[in-house]
């Protein structure tokens, strides 16, 4: 099959090009975040108090994973405070948001309209361990597993599930 | 080595064996699923969860970074003499796994409202995900059977206990929890699934059979029922992943407990993920539970 070479920080022309089935390997580093701290990244995003993550924000993919030593592996995108963070992180430049499971019309049309796409990757936390260069906590300590997360990678797969207003689900 | 050790160490080996092992059954499920599947996406995904279960046998990794939550299903054979201290050396063998995988640290510290709203923090001991009350069964024999089961977080967003009005007809219960499978398909995420179905009086024991179900599910021997449900969730097409084709289930388990004269049947339906049912098991024999 097919993969496309993606390397971050991801251009808009780059993410506009992508489309539903695409298949890729992501190059670079990448943020790793859930549950805890994407509802404050939208928070501050509002707020305009981000600061310096707002420049790793721009381009960047932002994967849907808990980071401890047991690996990395998509969680379920559609839970309410990962699914919600979509649309305004697409605004504040994310490019790629990578977990699993469908996503509502509401959430890929705002995620579209900024050019962003959505792409799912397999649960395969032992396959991805050799994918992963190195791994450093950016922000929000405190949440543990689920805090924010800078983790450069070489070659982890995904495919685009949901882009340019149209998906697979 | 005590009695005691031993238990400490089977059980060790049984959390990481379900943490990191495919089955011989489960590999051959997933093979005939790469065979049927016709489309490319979907069979790119399927291959890549082979390859993972065979990384994470080989180097004892973690099959999904979700180690989940530990269940444990024990059977005591007739003739075995439990003595003092066995069923904490069950849990201690739980902990020892944790920690030697090791598993995802997720457990929650704090005060009931601070657990609740996740404000008190986490612990970085993975052991602090401890399992919840044991289920202990009686069995003829001379064995303790310890199952250890890893319940990951995907699967118990989907999943539904409820009652149906079975109207005298077997085929109606089984179709409708066949028709909450298909219903959580999508929104899974980690297909193919496993719908492990429990049916019976109380809600309480509609779950026990559903981990039997797990426990004991063999995805080369499905019951017509089994194929049924299987049916209906492929039906969808909802593919791997969500990303479209034939194979949305790998395979279903169903246990049916006893039942009362009623109306109605209790039925558990856990969607389970494309990793599971991750279970492994300690088998001691009477005589090694001697001193």
């Amino acid at each position: 099959m097919e993969r496309r070479r993606i390397e971050t920080p991801i251009s808009p022309e780059v993410a506009r090009e992508l489309k539903v089935g695409d298949a890729f390997e992501i190059y670079g580093k990448i943020l790793c975040g859930r549950d805890a701290v994407l509802p404050k990244l939208v928070k501050m995003s509002r707020e305009g108090t981000l600061g310096d993550l707002a420049r790793h924000l721009e381009g960047t993919v932002i994967f849907h994973t808990a980071v401890s030593p047991a690996g990395i592996g998509p969680t379920s995108s559609n839970k309410i405070e990962i699914e919600s963070s979509i649309g305004p992180l697409s605004q504040a430049g994310v490019r790629i948001h990578l977990g699993k499971g469908a996503i509502s019309k509401e959430t890929i049309d705002s995620m579209s309209a900024c050019g962003s796409v959505f792409a799912v990757t397999p649960p395969a936390t032992a396959l991805f361990m050799d994918k992963i260069v190195s791994q450093r906590v950016l922000a929000f300590p405190e949440e543990g597993m689920e805090a924010l997360f800078e983790v450069e990678v070489k070659g982890l797969p995904g495919i685009v599930a949901a882009a340019r207003g149209e998906t697979i689900f | 080595m005590t009695s005691r050790e031993k238990v400490v160490v089977a059980v060790k080996e049984a959390l990481i064996t379900a943490a990191s092992t495919f089955r011989d059954d489960q590999f051959r499920a997933y093979q005939r699923a790469v065979e049927k599947e016709t489309e490319e996406s979907a069979r790119w995904a399927l291959e890549s969860m082979i390859e993972n279960a065979r990384i994470a046998a080989e180097k004892r990794y973690p099959l999904c970074d979700d180690t989940g939550i530990p269940h444990l299903f024990v059977e005591v054979g007739d003739q075995v003499p439990l003595a003092p201290g066995m069923l904490e050396a069950i849990r201690e063998g739980v902990a020892a796994g944790q920690r030697a995988l090791p598993t995802r640290p997720m457990g929650l510290l704090g005060d009931d409202e601070q657990r609740l709203s996740q404000s008190g923090g986490l612990s970085d001991d993975p052991a602090w995900v401890v399992p919840p009350a044991m289920l202990v069964k009686t069995v003829p024999g001379d064995e303790l059977r310890v199952t250890v089961m890893l319940m990951g977080g995907g699967p118990e967003i989907r999943s539904t206990t409820y009652r149906v009005f079975h109207e005298r007809s077997a085929e109606k219960v089984i179709r409708e929890a066949g028709r909450w499978a298909a219903e959580a398909a999508a929104k899974l995420g980690c297909t193919p699934m496993i719908p492990c179905i429990g049916i019976g009086r109380t809600h309480y024991e509609a779950t026990t059979m559903m981990l039997e179900a797990m426990k004991e599910g063999n995805f080369d021997r499905q019951s017509e029922w089994e194929q049924l449900v299987t049916d209906m969730v492929n039906a969808t097409s909802v593919g791997s992943l969500g990303l479209r084709g034939s194979v949305t289930a790998l395979g279903t388990f169903i246990k049916v407990g006893p039942l009362r004269a009623s109306g109605l049947r209790m039925v558990c339906m856990r969607p389970s993920c494309a990793i599971d049912p991750r279970r492994g098991t300690a088998v001691l024999k009477a005589s090694e539970l001697v001193g």
